[in-house]
């Protein structure tokens, strides 16, 4: 199980990425989850862009009322407390349930929520925030909600020529709601049901249904749900068409255990 | 490529493929065969090593991912005593068979102690997740690293 | 020769003389050797279940590093036959000839610098096949019209057994009847090392030398030697450091053949490494039974009878040695259990398929057994409306019948069941948890109790007649000139401790100090012939080997000593490593330096034998001991998600005297959560076109710290009364009760929703279709 043959590069800025970017070069974060592909050579890249070193890559900042997580910020970072506040400890509550502590070490959040995976935890719990993806290509920056960067399997809304730069989050007040529930059999195991629920005092409760093998389901007034958490749950996935019914009923505990514990 | 890293704490440079991974370069450059292969799909454990501080599965970074790196395996800890503690405990609890798991098993252990000086066996099980042992049933390597913990929790008070 | 005094004995804890190097990260195993100038293989191997193969396109400039089957005509095929009556045999190529019968068999060896260039090789090679209708399940490869995996078979089957007693009068005697159909997943051992092959000629002793882990070092040197037509003194098999075995490891390797050919051909060192991938999609071989089991019993619980058909997949070939129907034909004989049952009637298929060949895993066909005997007690005990225990308490052998035959001829040496089952029972609180479940908790009580057969010998496996059958294992121990004790045994050690545990023999024997004990074995250059480690054989047959061996060797030295002491032989004692006459000793040191280097001070007629000796060893009757337990597990059912929780595990267990106490509890907790992988985890699914879905160990799941609870264990010591110290063999019981406890103890947690899951592992998606099929 070794990769096939790839060039190796590390660019020293963002503008030097870029250009390796549109010489069709893999980009790679922490590698945990590109790793394993070009070992089982289900990924084929013949270029890989190593982007760890970029400056600003790692590491948060509190911009007035924004937290900027710079999208190599590893799981374990976040886990230790990197995120100041209580949106620090939802955070760290979600990033110590990822994998294993090892790949938690050099895992990233933005090369997880990049790489789309459907199970993943950043790409299951990210959409319930407010916030942005902040987005770098020739053009400059954008920023895309957070609930509309996962657009399916393994598809985002990075252009070809777009590298994930940082994920942008508000401050949230210590009152904050959170409920998080996933179901792995075993701690590491992909999920096969995650949900999560958001409930910023004054805003609408915002809730995530995710890991059903495709894009995350985001309710951006998940009200009903908080309210009724069993009853709306089972109508939620009922309109979803879930064809395994042992799937299906694992997204109505998901999704009913994430507002109860948010209640 | 030409690679320069430190490994138990010697710089070193050699000159390898970008795709032969950390496991390989340590096993097949430098000799350094205490770190083991296990899956190569980052799941085992078997390959943990030290990277930087922290542990890291050895099978999933590429060559150039570590360049500049410092990389401790289980042939660099001859000096410290958590891990001679570990060992220590590890044969007591019989927590070891066939041996093939064990350095990996040991940095983790390592981390574990030092990270979570007051993990209980609950915790212990958890952080253990990610290192796959098939011949002891994990119970002496969750009591070595319980032992290992209660001991130093004494010595600290 | 009297015991020794020092505590380090048979019965000691002695910790492990061989964790040192293993904590020290230098175990030595097959892939930290790369002699200089080393070749890597790689394998192309068959992307489909059956297929005709029409021929393999060498990448354009790499002709000559790449090898089919007709480069290679000097490897013959793999032939494991067995003498049962209407056994069929095939044969097996080492690379493929003609046919493709299974995902993963070997078509082409790729060879190269590194491992990833031959990967490139086998990237670029171009292979052309027909594809043919596959047969991927093991019941639908006896039904009419199957496509045929040998075309020279009238059928897919390897081997039928039966025996044919009439009990259709059953019916209207018995209070209770029940009929059961049950089956057991494809499993892949998953030893965390792989397997690995490093062949080379040494042209200085015109030598195959072959380093391969493996759990039999001198049967795949007469396998070796048989397939590539060798004499067996031109081949010398190392295995060295092995990272787990369980069965995986007991097998003549396709890729050891090509290796070995390959190295002979191109006078280099060539070496196979196994990956996960191909051990898990191209060797995922074992444990998939069906069970169709009738069982009729009288009001108190006692069995009238059962009915058994039994049908194991056996996959595409018989692997060497133990053959296809190592498992299907142990069936019929091992079904009663620790049972007294009266009337008994079988049908075992080993059926073919297009699967990879099957091999004996840790419990062999028990664990299948077990899981259809005592999921079937339990069903009679909740139509009857009995506690389990006591279903199981009318049926088990009595203390008293011991040594008991049962009626298929089987040979139980020594204990006493119903008293393991009662301590298991009464280690939980089952009033507790019958009161949480009138509470309408899903929280369950399960138990099993079986026993072991291990270190049968030759009366048992001649009538099999396969290529192997084990009879006089041999030790050999000798004095170095300094007075270390060498022992030299042709098992082999992979995580069992024997290192540690033959020296305690060594030490019982002789009173050498373990430390000053070395035990030598994966060498076929180095030790005498033995067929390996497996069977929970080494134990009983090695240690009394050795003791044997000790024992010889102590008589050659108490005559040197006695010579040394000026005493006659008569008037001295071993004793603590020294020869004693009255006041006066010598010790054993000072024997072996006089024997070796200062011969001059003893007399001419001292006895000539030397300190070096070989003696052979098989218990009296070798119909193998019978080690027995019974597990007790509380589980938890979340009828939402279908996952199941163990909140305990108790296990009593008898595994007659012990060695070393720590390292059987070492063995029992290691073969249990094996078997609650079996039980709950493992899984290796084929689809319909045979190919295996579980690629990765994130497919494939097994056990981990947070899977498996903290199991006590409690032994009873009944020693068995035909081995050297009583001891039993043990290392393959902890992996066969797990999945009859842990699904009784399930089925017992839904019986108040009136669901029962069946198949194994209990998923968490089987959990729930069982409950909701009870809803339904």
């Amino acid at each position: 199980m070794k990769p096939a043959a790839f060039t190796y590069a590390r660019p020293a800025d963002w503008n030097a990425a870029l250009a390796l970017l549109g010489e069709g070069a893999r980009p790679v974060a922490g590698g945990q989850s590109l790793g394993p592909m070009l070992n089982l050579r289900l990924a084929l890249p013949e270029a890989v862009a190593d982007l760890r070193h970029l400056p600003g890559y790692a590491g948060v900042e509190l911009a007035g009322e924004v937290v900027r997580i710079g999208a190599g910020t590893t799981h374990a970072a976040i886990e230790d407390g990197a995120v100041p506040g209580r949106l620090g400890e939802i955070l760290a509550s979600v990033a110590r349930r990822i994998a294993y502590r090892p790949v938690r070490n050099r895992g990233t959040i933005g090369g997880s929520f990049a790489h789309a995976d459907p199970a993943a935890d950043w790409v299951a719990v990210l959409p319930a925030f407010p916030g942005h993806a902040v987005l770098l290509g020739p053009q400059g920056e954008r920023r895309v909600p957070l609930a509309g960067f996962v657009l399916g399997v393994f598809e985002t809304a990075l252009r070809a020529d777009e590298l994930l730069r940082a994920i942008e989050l508000p401050v949230l007040p210590q009152a904050t709601r959170w409920g998080h529930w996933k179901f792995c059999r075993k701690p590491g195991e992909f999920s096969k049901a995650t949900a999560c629920l958001l409930a910023v005092p004054g805003a609408a409760p915002r809730a995530v249904l995710a890991a059903l093998d495709a894009a995350p389901l985001v309710l951006a007034d998940a009200a009903a749900l908080r309210a009724a958490p069993a009853a709306e749950a089972a109508r939620l996935v009922a309109t979803l068409g879930l064809e395994d019914p042992w799937r299906a009923s694992l997204a109505r505990v998901a999704l009913r255990h994430a507002a109860e514990a948010a209640a | 490529m030409k690679l320069s890293l430190t490994v138990n704490g010697q710089a070193t440079t050699l000159e390898a493929e970008p795709r032969t991974h950390l496991a390989d370069l340590l096993r097949g450059e430098l000799l350094l065969t205490g770190t083991h292969i296990g899956c190569e799909h980052g799941v085992c454990g078997a390959c943990t090593v030290e990277v930087d501080g922290a542990p890291a599965r050895s099978c999933l970074l590429h060559a150039g991912a570590c360049a500049g790196a410092s990389v401790r395996s289980i042939e660099g800890f001859a000096e410290d005593p958590v891990m001679a503690a570990l060992r220590e405990g590890f044969s007591a609890e019989h927590a070891l068979q066939c041996g093939y798991c064990t350095p990996g098993m040991l940095v983790v252990a390592r981390d574990i102690v030092l990270r979570l000086p007051h993990a209980d066996e609950a915790r212990v099980r958890e952080e253990l997740a990610g290192n796959l042992c098939r011949c002891t049933g994990y119970r002496g390597i969750v009591r070595a690293i319980l032992g290992v913990l209660a001991a130093r929790r004494g010595a600290a008070t | 020769m009297t015991a020794p005094r020092s505590g380090h004995g048979v019965g000691a804890s002695l910790r492990r003389k061989e964790d040192a190097r293993f904590l020290l990260g230098r175990g030595r195993y097959v892939g930290d050797i790369r002699p200089a100038g080393t070749l890597e293989v790689a394998f192309l191997r068959s992307p489909v279940a059956h297929a005709r193969l029409l021929g393999v396109t060498k990448p354009a400039g790499a002709e000559q590093r790449v090898f089919v089957a007709a480069d290679l005509p000097e490897i013959g095929p793999i032939r494991a036959n067995s003498a049962l009556p209407g056994f069929r045999v095939s044969e097996q190529p080492a690379l493929a000839q003609g046919k493709l019968r299974h995902v993963g068999e070997v078509i082409a060896a790729c060879v190269a610098p590194s491992r990833a260039e031959a990967e490139d090789l086998v990237a670029a090679c171009e292979l052309d096949y027909a594809a043919l209708p596959v047969v991927s399940d093991m019941l639908a490869a006896r039904a009419p019209g199957a496509p045929l995996i040998h075309e020279h078979w009238p059928d897919n089957a390897f081997l039928e057994t039966r025996r044919d007693e009439d009990l259709s009068d059953l019916d209207a005697v018995a209070a209770a009847k029940v009929v059961r159909r049950l089956r057991t997943a494809r499993q892949s051992m998953a030893p965390i090392e792989g397997r690995g092959v490093l062949a080379e000629w040494d042209p200085r002793l015109e030598q195959l030398v072959v380093t391969t882990a493996t759990q039999q070092p001198h049967v795949t040197k007469t396998g070796l030697a048989e397939c590539l037509g060798l004499d067996e003194g031109q081949i010398r098999v190392v295995s060295p450091d092995v990272g787990g075995g369980f069965g995986y490891k007991a097998i003549l390797l396709a890729e050891e053949l090509a290796c070995a050919a390959l190295a002979m051909r191109l006078g280099r060192p060539v070496r196979w490494l196994e990956d996960r991938l191909e051990q898990l999609t191209a060797n995922a071989n074992c444990r998939e039974h069906h069970y169709e089991v009738t069982a009729w019993a009288d009001a108190g619980g006692k069995l009238l009878g059962v009915e058994v058909n039994a049908t194991v997949d056996a996959g595409a070939y018989s692997a060497y040695p133990f053959s296809a129907c190592l498992e299907a034909a142990q069936i019929g004989s091992i079904f009663p259990g620790p049972y007294t049952l009266p009337r008994f009637r079988f049908h075992t298929v080993s059926a073919c398929t297009n699967k990879p060949p099957i091999l004996p895993y840790r419990g062999v066909a028990r664990t299948g057994v077990c899981y259809a005997m005592e999921t079937t007690l339990d069903a009679l005990a909740r139509q009857l409306k009995l506690p389990p225990e006591q279903v199981r308490q009318a049926n088990l052998v009595p203390p008293e019948a011991m040594p008991y035959r049962n009626l298929v001829g089987k040979v139980f040496d020594s204990g006493d069941y119903p008293e393991a089952l009662r301590r298991a029972v009464a280690a939980v609180d089952v009033a507790g948890i019958r009161a949480r479940q009138a509470a309408g908790e899903a929280v369950g009580f399960g138990l099993a109790v079986f026993c072991e057969q291990g270190a049968h010998g030759t009366s048992v496996y001649h009538g099999w007649g396969i290529p192997f059958v084990p009879g006089f294992e041999q030790a050999q121990a000798r004095f170095t000139p300094d007075g270390v004790l060498e022992i030299r045994t042709g098992v082999h050690s992979h995580g069992q401790g024997l290192e540690t545990t033959l020296a305690q023999v060594a030490h019982q024997i002789l009173g050498v100090d373990p430390a000053r004990v070395r035990v030598v074995h994966g060498d076929t250059a180095l030790t005498p012939y033995s067929t390996g480690t497996w069977g929970s054989r080494a134990m009983v047959m090695a240690g009394g080997a050795v003791a044997e061996a000790c024992t010889q060797l102590g008589e050659r030295a108490l005559a040197i000593g006695a010579a040394l002491l000026q005493a006659p032989r008569a008037a001295c004692v071993l004793r603590d490593g020294a020869v004693h006459a009255g006041e006066a000793k010598v010790t054993l040191d000072q024997v072996a330096r006089t024997w070796f280097r200062s011969p001059q001070n003893l007399p001419a007629d001292v006895d000539r034998g030397g300190l070096e000796v070989t003696a052979g060893y098989r218990p009296d009757p070798d119909t193998g001991t019978h080690s027995y337990a019974a597990h007790a597990v509380v589980a938890k059912v979340d009828t939402e998600t279908g996952c199941v929780t163990l909140e305990s595990y108790v296990i009593v267990e008898d595994g007659g005297t012990l060695v070393n106490p720590m390292i059987v509890d070492g063995q029992v907790l290691g073969g249990t959560a094996q078997g609650i992988g079996t039980a709950l985890y493992e899984e290796m699914p084929f689809d319909s076109e045979g190919q295996p879905l579980a690629g990765t160990l994130a497919d494939y799941l097994l056990p981990g710290a947070t899977e498996v609870p903290d199991i006590r264990i409690d032994h009873m010591e009944t020693p068995s009364p035909w081995t050297r110290f009583g001891q039993k063999g043990i290392g393959e019981s902890g992996a066969i009760g797990p999945p009859a406890a842990i699904l009784n103890a399930i089925n017992d947690a839904l019986a108040g929703r009136g669901a029962e899951v069946l198949d194994l592992p209990a998923t968490p998606a089987r959990v729930l279709a069982a409950i909701e099929r009870a809803l339904a």
